[in-house]
């Protein structure tokens, strides 16, 4: 029962997560790394019953557009950023970047900006500048090119509002990481390869639910990886539970 | 009222047939393929700016009482089934998206948070909550010695109450705190998330209730049962969650009010005299104006300050009805803060509404807190979109947030709604910058006064409390706002407040402010019923002349003379 138990989480191990690559690998369907609690479910499998728009607003994230709004040369940085907010380092990657870029092109923004913020699109380039200065101060061309560590240790003094200087001083830092990070979990958590990850139900229309209670699941929702334990050595064909 | 109650199901609410309007099947308002159209230079009897809550049901109550109605509103004309999707990102159409500037020291996000465009408002993702007001809310001033008093009471707003209760209609249990009431509909079934908050109130020793949420329990008219989806937020596809779409404008179409969606209100026009002539407004680029004999601002408490404050004339210099500068003052949002609790079983928190169970015992002042006025503790139950929001608002991002993340189903949200005070400061005025039309932004600031910190600061430390005594094995917390109130409110002196306790600009007698800005304070309740009984209220006493309203001699209605 390996999730009953809270001894996964971050703030009952001084911060620091379990390692991802110890869950179990994920048998249908994709999530982000091949990794999650629910090993045998795709929410992908029940798109057909959806309703027709929703269907097509969803699915049509498993094909994301081109770049419109990015140059070529703020894209490695950028997707290095985010990827690492997102703690993405290998295949299958949720490309979230390409999302952010298609909602700054076609101008689906917040609808509110901080004081002292410019436009969100300029705030995504002045963001990737300060990243690759930093980067430079550590020794690298370009934040892309950074180690993880390194990396890791530019986001999280960001997420501390720790970073001053050129770029940085041309905005507050606190509103630049809300704005980034705001567009980037949106982004990952809209796409399916995330619902599968965390067990999701995704959209629920017309279907609805019908059982609310504590530990109750309608047939068709993911069982946690703990009460699969047992069918952890089976085939996926062998289980019949799981289909639309 | 006892011999009502013998009878089986809901009550049909008199004088609003909205339910029984629309299509068993479809969810579109059939109505509006036979609206009424008005001409430009026929001048109606009203013409109200902005289709939500508020007015919404002031247009259908006048409809009713045979005023020549037309609503301009700024967003689309939604079609349920065509227009929403079950899906968080996706819903990103439904909300006022347009650029707005926020300051202060305590900026308040809007958009999603707060903000609806096209017809319905903000009750199209508003979560469905529909407490009413406490007494007390209408004379903080003199229980408490702040806030303001309202120049009317709780009494003359409680038949409103009831009777839009009835209409939406309201589901819950009965209701001990503020004026004790009972609601139309029987509570609905909770979800696990909301009985695992409600056992935690209880060991921790405060007691919840079951709602009170717009959301039909059982079949309403035409519009079906609640199938516990919980996407309420995004919009519901079901016309289950009552929004002015479902619940007004049915019956407003009906009795001839013409609604003019995807056209934005940019200035009110008056004559030489001092008083409003209609609405200019641009619809697919051209400009317009409707010509009326009285104006009603419904834009809510961004929107009809800017429209006020852009509404410039030699007269009225520094926009209408801002003689005296109060004109985007007083803008208020509660205190949101939220606390996720985790448990060992699964929560599934994304099924069924958001909104289940609430508590008004901290609604009151209680001067051992140290702070005056309170809060109310709701259910909140993020999907992941606002999950991951509530994840990183902790302090968690790659490898943790990812974690936190994929725990999603076992945890559980309370959220506190905490009275924030109206503080002159905290105002709505005009960017630099200006739209598509050259129509100048609004600019938002809003700073908390010490008051606010310590109510939040109390209510989060409420909200730990609670999940510990429910056994929860961790918790994560995140500051927010919710709702907006005030901007334009009423009140007994020009010097203080922008209209009177009958929503009547000071300065211009046939202007009227019908919406959640005229709200003077805002307790702890989420405002969308009260705002809705205000312009129940508000009609009945344009229609029966009590507010000025007399029929002049070629027959169109001058309101506001005299």
């Amino acid at each position: 029962m390996p999730f009953e138990n809270a001894g996964h989480l971050p703030n009952r191990r001084g911060g620091e997560a379990a390692e991802p690559y110890d869950l179990p690998r994920q048998r249908r369907g994709i999530t982000p790394q091949m990794h999650g609690r629910y090993p045998d479910y795709n929410v992908l499998e029940h798109a057909s019953h959806w309703d027709e728009q929703t269907r097509t607003v969803v699915l049509a994230r498993l094909e994301p557009p081109e770049y419109r709004h990015f140059e070529p040369e703020e894209l490695p940085t950028l997707e290095a950023f985010c990827d690492t907010v997102m703690a993405q380092d290998t295949e299958p990657r949720i490309p979230v970047l390409r999302f952010v870029d298609a909602a700054l092109h076609e101008r689906r923004l917040p609808g509110y900006r901080y004081e002292g913020m410019p436009p969100d699109g300029e705030a995504w380039r002045r963001v990737r500048r300060g990243l690759d200065d930093e980067a430079r101060a550590l020794g690298a061309g370009t934040f892309a090119e950074l180690s993880q560590e390194g990396r890791d240790d530019i986001v999280g003094r960001f997420s501390r509002e720790e970073l001053r200087g050129g770029v940085w001083d041309t905005m507050p830092v606190k509103r630049a990481w809300t704005v980034t990070t705001a567009a980037i979990l949106t982004a990952y958590y809209a796409h399916p390869w995330s619902w599968n990850e965390i067990g999701f139900g995704g959209p629920a229309y017309p279907r609805g639910y019908m059982r609310l209670g504590i530990d109750q699941h309608e047939p068709w929702e993911g069982r946690e990886a703990e009460g699969l334990a047992a069918d952890f050595q089976q085939d996926v064909d062998a289980d019949p539970g799981m289909g639309p | 009222m006892r011999a009502v109650r013998l009878v089986k199901g809901s009550v049909r609410p008199p004088d609003n047939d909205s339910a029984f309007l629309l299509d068993p099947h479809r969810r579109h308002v059939p109505g509006a393929a036979r609206m009424r159209r008005y001409r430009e230079d026929d001048a109606v009897d009203m013409v109200i700016v902005g289709a939500g809550a508020g007015g919404t049901v002031l247009a259908q109550r006048l409809a009713r009482a045979g005023w020549r109605v037309v609503i301009i509103e700024a967003g689309p004309f939604w079609d349920p089934d065509r227009d929403w999707v079950s899906d968080e990102a996706g819903s990103h159409h439904i909300y006022w998206t347009q650029t707005r500037i926020i300051g202060g020291e305590d900026p308040v996000a809007l958009g999603n948070n707060n903000s609806g465009r096209g017809v319905g408002g903000s009750m199209i993702h508003y979560a469905g909550y529909t407490p009413r007001f406490h007494p007390s809310d209408f004379r903080t001033r003199s229980l408490d010695g702040v806030g303001a008093d309202w120049p009317i009471s709780y009494e003359e707003l409680r038949p409103h109450y009831e009777r839009v209760e009835r209409e939406l209609p309201v589901a819950g249990e009965y209701w001990p705190w503020g004026d004790p009431h009972g609601y139309p509909h029987s509570p609905h079934p909770i979800s696990g998330a909301a009985e695992r908050a409600w056992e935690g109130a209880l060991r921790y020793g405060i007691e919840m209730r079951v709602g009170p949420v717009a959301i039909a329990n059982g079949q309403f008219g035409n519009r079906p049962h609640c199938i516990y989806r919980g996407f309420c937020l995004q919009g519901c596809k079901v016309n289950a969650k009552a929004s002015p779409l479902v619940t007004h404008l049915p019956d407003a179409l009906e009795h001839g009010v013409e609604v003019r969606a995807d056209s934005m209100a940019t200035r009110v026009e008056t004559d030489g005299h001092g008083r409003a002539t209609g609405v200019v407004y641009v619809h697919e680029g051209r400009e317009h104006m409707q010509r009326a004999d009285a104006v009603a601002i419904s834009g809510y408490s961004i929107e009809t300050p800017r429209l006020l404050l852009n509404s410039r004339s030699p007269a009225h210099p520094n926009g209408i009805g801002n003689g005296a500068d109060q004109v985007g003052r007083y803008v208020m949002v509660q205190g949101a803060p939220q606390v996720a609790g985790r448990f060992p079983e699964a929560m599934r928190m994304y099924k069924a509404p958001p909104p289940e169970v609430s508590s008004e015992v901290f609604y009151e002042t209680d001067a051992s807190r140290g702070f005056a006025r309170g809060f109310s503790i709701q259910t909140i139950s993020p999907l992941p979109i606002g999950w991951a929001e509530h994840v990183i608002a902790d302090g968690h991002w790659g490898r943790q947030l990812r974690e936190y993340m994929r725990d999603y189903n076992h945890w559980s949200v309370l959220g506190a709604l905490c009275e924030l005070l109206p503080e002159p400061g905290n105002r709505v005025t005009l960017a630099d910058e200006a739209d598509e039309n050259g129509t100048p932004l609004a600019r938002f600031e809003y700073t908390q006064c010490e008051n606010d910190r310590a109510n939040i600061a109390f209510a989060k430390g409420v909200l730990h409390d609670i999940w510990e005594a429910a056994g929860a094995q961790d918790v994560l917390t995140i500051d927010r706002y919710a709702h907006l109130i005030g901007g334009c409110r009423m009140g007994t002196s020009p010097e203080t407040s922008v209209v009177d306790g009958d929503h009547r600009c000071w300065e211009v007698p046939n202007l009227f402010v019908a919406d959640g800005s005229a709200l003077p304070t805002q307790g702890s309740a989420n405002p969308a019923l009260t705002i809705m009984a205000l312009s129940s209220r508000l009609a009945e006493r344009l229609a029966s002349g009590r507010v000025s309203g007399s029929r002049s001699r070629d027959g169109s209605r001058m309101v506001g003379v005299g």
